[in-house]
């Protein structure tokens, strides 16, 4: 044949060639492949659940962010509200301590008003009872020394 | 000048002399006869006077001595990686392990790539026709002896560089072809791919002639002696090694694409009904 060409020798390079394709494939190219893909699988499982877990976490987090948000206004709320008490309280305590202020300014007012008239009372006796001392002993010094200038006048008298 | 240096300098200028020397010599006229260069040519192209014993009956090409012998090494290796390297394979590979799965990772992608059925067949097809390829090319590099049927002394060629090993890679990969039509598109898919008939012949000369050239240009290189000398180092070494790679990737591409083409699923257009059969259709149904 031209070229060389012998199909005897054609068929003998086929032959070799099946018999190497049949060991490749069996014994090299697929328990490669197998545990390549098997591999594969692993990871895209791995994948798989990480990007699970991540939609879980997010929406977990919005979740939460939604909640912190309602929280927040809650808060808000409660702040308003505690606000609103403690302003009404204030001013509770601001009447009410006017008032006891008041209560306490007529008291006093009316402790010292007795107070005065008591002392009065008491400042009016004791005056009349100075007075009385006073005219008393007046009367007493008038009269010894009238009777001391009788007997004075009275010894004179006698002299003479 | 330091002792060191004398010395470094004497070496160098005694390996120039002796390499000029060398020269000399080599390039020197042969007495007797020379093998003309365009027989050196034929017989690395038509293997008709270096043919060599097959089991004491057959008298075959060199080339089919080395196709035997690239398969015995290839099928020892996937034995011996069968046995001691794939049951203790990790998740996190090794330097062999990455090595290996990334050569049937490469053929599995190409696969996957070209003809999305069948990618496992196809794969392991073109993965064994890649590495039969590219270490049947690298083969030829280590220049293994062989005695011919005249006594002589022969080195061994790529298994691709004669005709029939390429005829056979060729015819086999059309093969394939159309069996993955017959397979995947019955007998219509076979025909898609009978169409293409041209194809075994232009992937087997396209093998050979690559193969081929490669052979040739070092048989030149080979055989005078001004050339070589120092030059196959380039010729005979980088060009083996690149087209090694390069017609191992041509071949499974090629295989692959044909392949997928003759596998795919061809859906019928859904044709259009005529305005009469619509028609008729509605007078049927307000019936």
């Amino acid at each position: 044949m031209p070229l060389n060409i012998d199909i005897q020798q054609i068929l003998l390079h086929m032959l070799n060639f099946v018999i190497l394709f049949a060991v490749m494939y069996f014994v090299l190219y697929k328990p490669v492949k197998a545990f390549i893909d098997k591999r594969d699988e692993y990871f895209r499982e791995m994948h798989d659940e990480a990007s699970r877990s991540l939609e879980e976490a997010n929406a977990a987090r919005s979740e939460y962010e939604e909640k912190l948000r309602g929280a927040a206004e809650e808060i808000k709320a409660m702040k308003a509200e505690a606000q609103k008490d403690s302003r009404e309280d204030a001013e509770k305590i601001r009447s009410d301590a006017k008032k006891e202020a008041k209560e306490i300014l007529n008291t006093a007012k009316l402790k010292a008003e007795h107070d005065t008239e008591v002392m009065i009372k008491n400042a009016n006796s004791e005056i009349c009872e100075l007075a009385r001392q006073a005219a008393e002993k007046f009367v007493i010094e008038n009269t010894s020394d009238a009777y001391d200038s009788f007997i004075v006048s009275a010894n004179d008298a006698d002299e003479d | 000048m330091s002792k060191k240096r004398k010395i470094v300098s004497l070496a160098v200028f005694g390996v120039i002399i002796i390499l000029l020397i060398a020269g000399i010599i080599i390039t020197a006229p042969r007495a007797g006869v020379k093998e003309p260069v365009n027989e050196v040519m034929k017989d690395a192209v038509l293997h008709e006077t270096g043919r060599i014993n097959l089991f004491g009956k057959l008298q075959v090409n060199p080339a089919l001595i080395s196709a035997y012998i690239v398969s015995g090494i290839l099928i020892v290796f996937a034995v011996a990686v069968r046995i001691f390297f794939v049951p203790k394979f990790t998740q996190i590979p090794g330097k062999f392990q990455y090595l290996l799965e990334k050569g049937v990772g490469l053929f599995t992608g190409l696969a996957k790539q070209n003809s999305p059925q069948k990618t496992q067949f196809i794969g392991g097809y073109i993965f064994t026709a890649g590495a039969y390829i590219f270490f049947g090319t690298i083969f030829e590099l280590f220049g293994f002896q062989a005695v011919t049927v005249s006594g002589h002394s022969i080195a061994l060629p790529a298994p691709l560089a004669d005709i029939n090993g390429a005829l056979a890679m060729g015819f086999f990969s059309y093969g394939v072809i159309l069996f993955g039509g017959l397979v995947n598109n019955g007998i219509k898919g076979m025909l898609h791919a009978l169409k293409d008939f041209t194809l075994p012949v232009s992937m087997s000369f396209r093998l050979f002639g690559a193969l081929l050239s490669g052979a040739l240009v070092t048989e030149l290189v080979y055989y005078y002696p001004l050339t070589g000398y120092v030059v196959p180092v380039i010729v005979g070494v980088l060009f083996t090694l690149l087209h090694a790679l390069i017609q191992a990737y041509v071949l499974t591409m090629l295989v692959s694409i044909f392949y997928g083409e003759s596998s795919e699923k061809h859906e019928k257009p859904v044709k259009p009904a005529k305005p009469e059969k619509i028609k008729k259709e509605k007078r049927r149904k307000a019936s």
